[in-house]
């Protein structure tokens, strides 16, 4: 079977199938002083300014809780076709990211568990299903 | 050793002009910000020769928009320079223009911003992200709507009148963007935006511009300006945004350090200021930033705005000018009106909305990256 095209790869790669869709794990980054943060980069840390060898990958699981959700009615973007909901999520990890809903989750509330999986979501061009990152009610 | 503005020659305003907020249009920026800088050297009674210096405030017009719009003044030479601060833009230009008069290289310096409703461009960090193109700055703001009203307990309805207060005080300002008194059920009625905003709770898209000229002890002397009605700038300060704990809202940490230092500055107390012009944008953004000014503590904004203890007449007028909301957000000119708008009500000039007895006030902006404004002005 061929390995699954990933929307964004240089931000989450796959983790083990179950009948919940696809784990995935965030491609996060620590810097030696300890910060935490996402996305992996090398520019320098926001914390402490260390930069290059200082900063490592470090992987950051998807599970967290949430902090808010906005129901999006109106967007310009024809690309992004509303109505889609947002969610700002404190991963267990530490950083604080902001992404869609899965289209199939329930209503979702401040303080509920919440987890992160791979979902199809568009087709290729060849045809291939494309997997991008989506929350919903943690199971 | 470094020093506040305040602790350099002290510094007034001497003249505010706008071309007022509106809808976008045909009418050229040039046009639009010749009509505040007439209106601000109108209100100085100075001629154009006698400022030494501009800071011109836009946020969308492209590279060196400045000049083209200048020269009409007659070009005397003097020197000027653009400042791009995102939302932040104009009160970045006031703050320049006031340290470039508290120095004393020059005596009179003219803050201008002009802006027409273009896209808005950013450049590309190189660094990823996960679904940013879906997150407009009202969906940022509803996700803080929707967390300010669960740890709060506030409801829609509460946090929407904040907007039928704004609408209220710009419908009685001749410069406002959106000049009409709405109902509880008008704002709520409108149409929904994101989470629980609704159009009728966020800034309109808009044009518009905003002059404020300042002036030293010397130049107000030399020029023969009414000292009557110069307003003294005793803050200034700028920040931008540090790495806060997780989870904790940026804005309103970012709001509270630069607002506490320049209370410092001014040597005062949250409850000493009458007037509060602050960057309203979204409904729930004045909750946020009253409390984190200072005026009540976290979660007490509602029921301040129940009271009518941020209404014009009650005990810190909060946006008298109609704010983000209802006076518009044209960027560039935005926070230099603020500043005019304060200006007016210090001296006493704002007419129908003129909050009584107003001696000290505060005016406050926020801008992506994120960066944070704030001056006090005091009679
Ligand atoms: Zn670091």
């Amino acid at each position: 079977m061929q390995p699954n095209k990933l929307l964004k790869p240089s931000l989450y790669s796959e983790g083990s199938s179950n009948r919940d869709g696809t784990t995935v794990r965030l491609k996060g980054g620590r810097c030696r002083c300890g910060y935490v943060f996402f996305p992996m980069q090398t520019y320098g840390c926001e914390r402490c300014g260390s930069y290059g060898d200082a900063l490592t990958p470090y992987e950051l699981s998807a599970e967290g809780t949430l902090l808010a959700e906005a129901s999006v009615h109106l967007h310009a973007d024809k690309n992004r076709l509303a109505p889609f909901t947002i969610v700002k999520v404190a991963l267990d990890d530490g950083p604080v990211i902001r992404t869609l809903l899965a289209d199939d989750s329930p209503p979702v509330t401040p303080g509920q568990r919440v987890t992160g999986r791979l979902v199809p979501t568009t087709q290729s061009e060849s045809g291939e299903t494309v997997l991008d990152l989506r929350f919903s009610i943690a199971s | 050793m470094a020093r506040s503005l305040n602790e350099l020659r002290p510094v007034y305003v001497v003249g505010i002009g706008w071309h007022r907020y509106q809808n976008p249009s045909e009418t050229p920026y040039v046009e639009l910000g010749l009509t505040a800088i007439r209106s601000a050297l109108a209100d100085a009674r100075i001629e154009w020769p006698t400022v030494e210096s501009s800071y011109v405030a836009t946020a969308l017009l492209g590279m060196a928009s400045g000049r083209p719009m200048l020269r009409h003044l007659g070009a005397t030479g003097a020197p000027l320079m653009h400042v791009e601060n995102a939302s932040a833009s104009g009160s970045t230009a006031f703050r320049h223009a006031c340290i470039e008069v508290a120095s004393g290289i020059s005596d009179v310096a003219l803050a201008v911003g002009v802006d027409k409703r273009n896209p808005v461009r950013r450049s590309d960090t190189g660094i990823g992200n996960l679904a940013e193109d879906a997150i407009v700055p009202f969906t940022h703001f509803a996700l803080l709507t929707n967390e300010y009203a669960v740890r709060h307990n506030a409801s829609t309805e509460d946090i929407a009148q904040v907007a039928v207060k704004n609408h209220r005080n710009g419908a009685k300002n001749p410069n406002a963007q959106r000049q009409q008194e709405r109902t509880l059920d008008e704002v709520l009625g409108g149409k929904r935006v994101s989470g629980s905003l609704t159009a009728l709770q966020c800034t309109p898209i808009g044009e518009g511009a905003a002059a404020v000229i300042v002036a030293s002890e010397d130049g107000i002397r030399r020029l023969g300006i009414d000292a009557g009605r110069a307003i003294r700038t005793t803050a200034s300060v700028g920040r931008s945004e540090r790495v806060y704990p997780p989870g904790a809202g940026f804005d309103a940490a970012l709001t509270k350090e630069t607002a506490d230092l320049a209370l410092a500055q001014a040597k005062l107390t949250p409850g000493d200021l009458d007037i509060i012009e602050l960057h309203d944008a979204f409904t729930v953004e004045e909750l946020h930033y009253i409390e984190s000014i200072g005026l009540c503590p976290e979660g007490h904004g509602v029921r301040m705005l129940k009271e009518g203890a941020l209404d014009i007449g009650g005990q810190c007028a909060i946006n008298p000018s109609g704010g983000l909301i209802a006076m518009g957000h044209p960027i560039g000119p935005t926070g230099i009106g603020q500043i005019g708008e304060i200006v007016m009500q210090l001296r006493g000039e704002a007419g129908p909305r003129q909050h009584g007895g107003a001696r000290t006030g505060l005016a406050h902006m926020v801008g992506v990256g994120a960066v944070c404004y704030v001056h006090i002005l005091q009679k």
